[in-house]
Parts: structure tokens; sequence; C-alpha cells
């Protein structure tokens, strides 16, 4: 009967993800692609195209694409012109894998990606079986690093980093606003992502004397309601809200936010995934006002930033995000390599990635260097602010656009 | 499988002393809430938040539970077509400028019709005859809309906004405007539908149909037309769901999927067919999921809802408002 129809239907379904796992295990170290060294120097960009996370996915693939076309219009890279060649990752892990195995058979000299955490996880597996460089743009989990992969890096700050960067700059303007913080409730999601950010978060504002409690988290996937929550956070005294979680759940604590209305100072977002969209402050309107985000950022100060960002806006009718800035910078770190090395051997690559400086549009407190274990060394987080109706960089003070603003007491709304 | 549209007078005691069980164990699960918490104000609010989204659930679940009693269809395309009706709404929103709850007028005809089309097409031929294939249709179904809304509309959420939103203040507690709206619409649409089935000629059909099929088709009653009817309904109630709902969530092509485990529990829990019960299953699940989130904070919500779901399964199979089989 039925239930018997559903479990054929599970079964038939786990056993379709096993043989797609199966399939793209790698035979061996399969460096020699055919036609790696001659005709053009061939890139690979994994990212979301289709499934949920697709609108970001598409920016990010966008992304690399406007970097290969400058590229080639100064001439390529090592007198080759430049190919990007895509992958479609659809979200899934192991489809990121089978697409990743594709993708470096093809040729590609190294792989940019993927987005999500869970997927870059497992391209990376690949990528260090198969001796390609894998430079993630856009990929908070600090896991991935722990493993001593020496084909993988990453330009975006990692989750500890962002959150330590949280905590230190809502002490920092609290203080310089003259309402210095006491102690913060922490909302968010519960996976690896929003639980990682809240762990950070709290180890970090020990260190500085803030209190942080009560500690709520949420399922993002069935979540429809945030009410009861914030009336949790209304009832614990606390005079900031730090929030970690996705776009649609981040603007549901906007809205139970404007309903129950707790006495807040501030709403503090930790790589929060609503507070820095433009989009964020269409669908919450006035009651977005002054949400601060502290999140990997383009470099908004940048001439070069600007120009990029305004081509992308002529081209495709939508601001450039972030994802793809990053997306921009990782295939600039791999062709620098090639053209450095002037080679697109694999090991080679890899070898000037780890020692080279590429000079970044994403902000950072230096060029783009990786450390030991593959991170980028001068990945700094912004705090960006709701302002008028704007996403403002507004700390640290060096690349401000705007003054963060602390004054307005949520509790008068 | 059974429908629990006919009630007869002894079970209508079982069914009130079942519903006294019920309220005492919900009224102890929020004393001890209260104990865990400490704050009244938190567990009140839950209390309140939980009813209302409980509503929101037994609103999705109700046509979800009328095709499953009369047809046993397993509508796993039930989600996908709530999410096909949520973007007719925010077209129709976007399009016009409209009052969001006047697209009930675009949005209910139009899956009536969807619904009615989807079951002559694709359901009630021979290869939609056996469940499994019924299963795997609509499976497919939903793969298919999800992502021919992806395309048409991108992944990018949408959110419909109610204009004059208002925040009513309840004890203490505070409800949304639209919330409280979705929650009477549910109550509403129940009734409707207890109605239609009860009290009218087709009503009469319908739990004929669903009570035994050849002896329906026996008497008259063009069973595979009236089955089509049946889906159709169903699936209009997924259309009034969806308007109802639309500014509460983020609208994005795969949020089905957020609904249809939840509406399955639901369903199971109110016994099949029942429409009543998948409002009553809604409340239930509605504030189980609150309440666990005050008991075990840090654990996924639905925890709570398959510890209950599963201990329903085990003591009354039927669901708590079914009849036995």
């Amino acid at each position: 009967m039925a239930v018997r129809a559903l479990v054929a239907v599970l079964s038939a379904g786990a056993l379709l993800a096993t043989a797609a796992c199966g399939g793209s295990a790698p035979s061996g170290a399969a460096g020699a692609a055919s036609g790696r060294d001659e005709g053009p120097v061939k890139i690979g960009a994994l990212h979301p195209v289709s499934g949920a996370f697709a609108v970001d996915g598409q920016q990010m693939r966008r992304g690399a694409e406007l970097a290969v076309e400058q590229l080639n219009r100064n001439g390529g890279v090592a007198g080759r012109p430049v190919e990007l060649i895509t992958g479609d990752t659809q979200g899934k892990a192991e489809v990121g894998q089978s697409e990743a195995q594709r993708l470096i058979a093809e040729g590609a000299a190294g792989l940019v990606g993927t987005y999500q955490s869970a997927v870059s996880t497992n391209v990376a597996v690949v990528a260090e079986r198969n001796k390609v460089p894998f430079v993630m743009d856009v990929t908070a989990s600090d896991a991935i690093f722990t493993h001593g992969y020496r084909y993988s890096f990453r330009v975006q700050p990692g989750s500890t980093v962002i959150a330590t960067a949280a905590a230190n700059y809502l002490k920092e303007v609290s203080a310089r606003t003259g309402k210095p913080v006491r102690k913060v409730a922490f909302l968010h999601e519960q996976t690896d992502f929003g639980r990682g950010a809240a762990e950070g978060f709290t180890k970090a504002a020990a260190k500085l004397g803030i209190e942080v409690g009560p500690d709520i988290s949420y399922d993002a996937t069935t979540v429809s309601d945030l009410t009861a929550q914030l009336t949790q956070v209304k009832a614990s005294g606390a005079d900031v809200l730090a929030v970690a979680g996705y776009y649609s759940d981040s603007l549901l604590v906007s809205r139970a936010l404007a309903s129950v209305k707790p006495d807040l100072d501030a709403v503090w977002g930790v790589s929060n995934g609503a507070y820095d969209q433009p989009k964020f402050v269409a669908d919450a309107g006035p009651g977005a006002e002054l949400y601060f985000n502290t999140n990997y950022h383009y470099d908004a100060t940048k001439p070069e930033t600007i120009a990029l960002r305004a081509e992308y806006q002529r081209r495709y009718g939508d601001p450039m995000r972030t994802g793809a800035v990053l997306a921009y910078d990782a295939v600039q770190v791999i062709a620098q390599a090639v053209a450095k090395s002037g080679s697109t051997d694999p090991e080679r690559v890899r070898d000037t990635i780890s020692t080279q400086e590429v000079e970044p549009l994403t902000v950072g407190n230096g060029p783009i260097s990786f450390d030991g274990k593959g991170d980028n060394r001068h990945a700094v987080p912004v705090l960006t602010q709701v302002q008028g109706g704007v996403i403002k960089q507004v700390h640290p003070p060096q690349i401000a656009e705007s003054e963060p603003d602390y004054s307005v007491m949520w509790r008068q709304r | 499988m059974t429908t629990a549209t006919e009630v007869s007078p002894a079970s209508r005691t079982g069914m009130i002393k079942r519903g006294g069980v019920l309220a005492a164990v919900v009224v102890a699960a929020i004393a001890l809430a209260l104990l865990q918490s400490g704050s009244a104000l938190v567990v009140w609010q839950s209390v309140v938040t939980g009813i209302l989204t409980g509503g929101l659930y037994g609103l999705i679940a109700m046509g979800l539970t009328l095709i499953f009693g009369v047809l046993d269809i397993v509508n796993f395309a039930h989600g996908a077509l709530l999410a096909v009706a949520m973007f007719l709404a925010f077209g129709v929103v976007q399009a016009t400028g409209l009052h969001p709850y006047l697209a009930l007028v675009v949005a209910v005809p139009a899956l009536f019709l969807l619904g009615a089309a989807v079951h002559r097409g694709l359901l009630s031929g021979r290869g939609g005859g056996s469940l499994e294939n019924q299963l795997l249709i609509t499976l497919g179904l939903s793969l298919l809309l999800e992502n021919g809304l992806l395309l048409f509309f991108g992944a990018e959420p949408r959110s419909v906004k109610l204009p004059g939103e208002i925040q009513i203040p309840l004890f203490g507690a505070v409800v949304a405007g639209s919330r409280l709206y979705a929650f009477l619409g549910a109550v509403l649409l129940g009734a409707v539908l207890y109605w239609l089935l009860r009290r009218t000629r087709l009503g009469t059909a319908i739990r004929a149909v669903a009570a035994n099929g050849p002896g329906a088709e026996l008497v008259g009653i063009n069973v595979r037309r009236l089955h089509t009817l049946t889906f159709a309904i169903g699936t209009a109630c997924a259309g009034a769901a969806a308007v109802l709902a639309a500014p509460l969530i983020s609208i994005t092509p795969t949020l089905g999927a957020q609904f249809n485990i939840t509406a399955f529990v639901v369903v199971v829990l109110g016994g099949m067919g029942n429409v009543v019960g998948a409002l009553v299953g809604g409340l239930l699940i509605g504030l189980v999921e609150q309440l666990t989130t005050i008991f075990l904070n840090g654990q996924s919500s639905l925890l709570g809802v398959f510890v209950v779901f599963v201990l329903v399964l085990f003591l009354r199979p039927q669901g708590l408002f079914g009849r036995r089989a």
C-alpha cells in the first residue's frame, strides 16, 4: 500500500544517491587530462545555477565569466586565451562531486566554487585526489581546513573569523556610541552554519566581557514564525540581538521583531544571509532600518569594484552581490598563478597559488595570500548597516562609507 | 482505508472522550513548559503562536486529507500546487495592485481547474491506476511544477505585503493580523468543507464513493467524475490556503517541501479524510512545535512532532479522529 510504495521510492532514491557517489569516485591521479598544455587555459567554475540556491549560483557564475572576459581583453594569460568551463552543482554535494570530476577531465587548470560548505567539502576531496587546485569563493565552514588538504584554498573569511570580528566590532561600535553592550541574545538556525557562528561569537564575546544568552536556535527549513523566540529575547532583557540565519528566516526575524518590539539597542547580523542584501530592504521595508551585519563583503570603496558592479548591473539588470565578486577574485587567483608559473601543470599552479599575492576586489587588509592551511590570511569581515534604505559599510573605519548609527532605540518604535 | 466523515452517536461520545484526553495532555504539557521556562509570557506567546501556525497547517492539510480519504492518493504534489497558487497570488497582486486576499477569486478557481486537469490527465488513466504509480506520478509532478516555477520566476524569494498590517495585543502576547486572518480562514474553510460533505448531495456522493466505490457505482454515481471533482476541490483548498498564507512566508518554488511533511503528519493525526480532524491535528502540531522549542532548545521542532506522530501511530493508528478500518 501507500507505506510500501513510499519505502520503495525512498530506497530507490537512496540507491541512486549511492550510485552517484560511487560513480564520481576518481579512478586515480588524473592530472594528465588531455589537451591541458595547449589551446586555451581552462578554469572550471562550479556553482548551484539550478535548484534552491540558483539566484546566488547564477550571480557567481557571471562573476567568474566577467573575470575571464576581462583577462581575455588584456591578452589572456601566459600568451594563451582563457576559457571558463562551467558545472552546475544543483546545490547537491554528490552532483558537485561528479561535476568537479568532469571539469577536471576536460582539462581544468583549477576550480572555483561552490557557495555551499557541504558541496565544497565534497569537491575538495575530488580536487585533492586529482591534484588540481580548488579555490573556494564562498564557503563558510572551517572544517574543510582541518584535514590538511594541499589543494584547497579559500578567499572569503571563514566562519570563526567572521564570528570573532562580529563580537569585536560590536564591542567597539557600542563603546564608541556611548551605549556599551552588556548582554547579547543569540538567535541562529541550527545547522553547522548557524551553530558555528553562535559558538565562535560566544567564545570571542566571553574574552571581551560580553554576556551571551539566551542562545536560541530554530529549524530554518520548516520555521514559519519566530514570534515566540523573539518574546523569549524580550523576556531575557538582552540589549542586543545577534542573528545568524539564511534569507527567509532572517526576514521572519525582522517581522516578529516588529510585532514583539523587544527593548534592544541594535540587531546584529553574524554572517547573516539577509541583512546586507538590497532585497532585504525591499522586502522588510522600514522595519529593515539600522540592521547591522558582519559578513564578507566586496570593497565598496575601490574604483575597480565600483566599475565592475556598474558593468554587472548594466549587463544583467541586477545588483552584483558579494558572492559574484568573490568568484571574480577566485578566478584571478588561478589565472595569476598560471601567468606567473607560465604553465597549466596543476602541481606548479598549486605551488604558485600558495606563495603568490593577488590584489583583491573583496575586502581584506592586504592582498589575497594563503596560509599553510589554504585560508586567506588577509580576509577581513565588514560591518554593514541599513541606513536610509541603503546598505552602507560602516566599520572598520578605513573602509567605512558612513558612520555606524547606534542611536536609534528599537524600543521607541 | 476509510473515511471518517460518517459520525455515529457511539463514535461521537468516543470522540468527545478522546478530545478530553487530548485537552488534558495539552494542558499538562503547557504546565510543564511553564516550569521549564519560568516565564509565563514566553509560554503564553508560544501557545498563541502554536495555535495560529497550527491553523495554517490545518488549512494546508485539509485539501490533502480530502484527496487522501476519498481517492486513496498520497498526493506528493500538494506542496508544489500550493507553491503554484502562491506565485499566482503574487502575480495577481503584482500585476493589479489589488488587496492580496482578493487573489482568492483567481487562485481558487484556477487551482480547481488545475486539479481537475491533473487528475484527468495523469491520475485517472490506466497508468495512474495503482497506488505505486500514483505516488510516482505525484512526486514527478511536484518536481515538474517546482522546476517550472524556478524557470519562470527564479529562486529569489518573493513576498506579498498585506496593506495596513496590524498587531493585536492579547494578554501580553502579540498576534499579527495576517496570522489571525489565516487562522480564521482555516476555521471557515473547515466549516465549509464539513457542510459540503455532510449536508449536500455532492457530499453524500463523495462519502458514498469513499466508503464503497463499486457500491456507489451500482447506484448510478459516476465514480470517475466524482474522483476528479474531489481532487479538484482538494486542490482548490490548496489555492485558498496559499492566498491566506502568502503574506506570512517567503514565496519560493520549493516552499512546498517545507509544508509537505507537516501536512502529511497532520493528515494522519487527524484521521485520513477527516477535514475537522485535519484542523485539530494542525493545531496540535503547531502547539507541539512551539512547546518543543521550549523543552528542547537547539533541537529541530520536528523532533517533537515526530515523537507525537509515532506515539499516535502506535496508540491509534487510524488517527485521533479516524475510525478503525
